[in-house]
């Protein structure tokens, strides 16, 4: 790793001071864990870190809104997101797949908002925050703003938080009664590697009707995104294999999958074939 | 070297105060060995995946190798070095020499530790939890089902509740 300037204010305000507009080496950084593995690999040489450690309150743990639907401060370690109690009640989806994220060091490391804002297409979480709405408030010195989780990662590594914002909390909005939801991970070489594939799924029914879908897709492609027309293909259709089939085909069609280590981009597109079909089927 | 790269940090290190000088980018991992002479957590793949630089801090476990030194200023850092009294191993440091639950031995103070956070949180696990605990720490001799065996072990000796078998006799015990 090269030298750096490592900062740690014991604010907010003193945080979002102490980035710069204009210089995308100098970062915020909560558990590090993420960022200090690129700067291992000289992908990344901070000229200044802001540490947000010391940064506690609000910003760290599950609250309840008044307006239903929760806040999770981006501070909230992924360990502590896993163990919550309002996570699960809410989003079971989510503490699921934080049992297979990683390993337990690095959770109790890891952040919320140093996950989101990483940008790589790796990470489980996108894709899920995305099919449940999620929004995600980000902080400068001219303001606050909030950002659709699904708008968040706009490419590899790219995200739409500036040089000079960082991620406060993320609201996760109250899930209908009736919502199914499911993540389901692939890895194709060992079983907790990052995923090959990622597909989170949320849809609604009624009178044996989809009447509502959301689909999102994560690690094969070079960012984590909602594929509409497989979400289209769903709307008003029975949920059943046949119908489970033709989105996953939507799904397939629709993504320009990267080839890395995990496989090749054909490989992958037919893997995302398979598990949207089993998303789908395990989210019933 | 300017100090803006550079500092001073305190910390607990197995029950003592100490201070060291750090610089910003360096990680726990490499103050521990270089300041303090401790080499238990090792680093090995370097990426936080196998578990050999494990050390707790504030009764957390991390992956030394990809924790700042800076970040354990004020905090409580545990290595296995300092889980013995003495000539008198850890209840879970003997399990592991009843079960064998080890071969080369070079991954077992990262399971120890892991194995110290994982009955802290569950005090009887199930295998199914010592199995998600430790699937972060890769033992390439494969001693797996001893490791198991060894967790469960560590369990009974450190719930006397439950202690079915005694074990053989420590040294510093007295005879009765």
């Amino acid at each position: 790793m090269n030298r750096f300037e490592l900062v740690e204010p014991a604010t907010l305000d003193e945080a979002v001071a102490l980035l710069d507009p204009d210089d995308s080496a100098v970062r915020a950084v909560a558990g590090a864990t993420a960022l200090i593995l690129m700067m291992k690999a000289r992908l990344f040489r901070p000229s200044r870190l802001v540490s947000l450690r010391r940064l506690q309150g609000t910003l760290r743990g599950v609250h309840d809104e008044p307006a239903g639907g929760l806040r999770i401060g981006a501070l909230t370690t992924l360990t502590d997101l896993e163990r919550s109690d309002r996570v699960r009640a809410a989003a079971p989806v989510v503490s699921r797949a934080l049992r297979t994220l990683s390993n337990v060091r690095v959770r109790n490391v890891a952040t919320l908002g140093g996950h989101l804002a990483h940008g790589d297409p790796h990470m489980d979480l996108p894709p899920i925050l995305m099919t449940l709405g999620a929004r995600v408030r980000v902080v400068s010195r001219r303001g606050d703003r909030w950002i659709e989780m699904q708008d968040l990662v706009r490419g590899y590594y790219v995200t739409s938080i500036a040089n000079d914002e960082l991620i406060a909390d993320v609201h996760l909005p109250a899930q209908p009664a009736d919502a199914h939801t499911w993540y389901e991970k692939f890895t194709a070489l060992s079983a907790d590697d990052w995923p090959t594939v990622g597909v989170a799924v949320w849809y609604r029914t009624g009178a044996g009707r989809i009447t509502d879908a959301r689909l999102a897709v994560g690690a094969a492609t070079e960012r984590p995104m909602r594929l509409a027309a497989a979400e289209a293909s769903l709307i008003g259709a029975a949920a059943d294999p046949a119908s489970f089939a033709r989105a996953a085909d939507a799904a397939a069609d629709a993504i320009e999958p990267l080839a890395d280590i995990r496989g090749s981009a054909a490989y992958k597109r037919e893997m995302v074939r398979v598990h949207v079909r089993r998303a789908l089927d395990k989210g019933r | 070297m300017s100090d803006r790269h550079q500092r001073t940090i305190a910390f607990t290190l197995n029950g003592r105060r100490v201070r060291a000088s750090v610089a910003t980018h360096e990680t726990i991992l490499e103050v521990l060995q270089r300041d303090f002479g401790l080499f238990g957590a090792r680093e090995s793949c370097g990426q936080g995946l196998c578990g050999c630089c494990t050390v707790l801090v504030d009764g957390t476990a991390v992956s030394g190798c990809l924790y700042l030194a800076a970040f354990v200023d004020d905090a409580d850092i545990v290595t296995v070095e300092g889980l013995s009294r003495g000539a008198e191993l850890h209840p879970i440091q003997r399990a592991f020499v009843e079960k064998t639950g080890f071969q080369c031995g070079f991954c077992t103070p990262g399971v120890i530790l892991m194995t110290k956070e994982l009955l802290g949180r569950y005090p009887h696990p199930t295998d199914e939890e010592i199995r998600h605990y430790l699937s972060g720490n890769l033992c390439r001799c494969a001693a797996y089902p001893d490791i198991i065996e060894a967790v469960k072990r560590a369990a009974e000796l450190m719930d006397p509740a439950t202690l079915t078998n005694p074990g053989p006799r420590r040294h510093g015990d007295t005879e009765t």
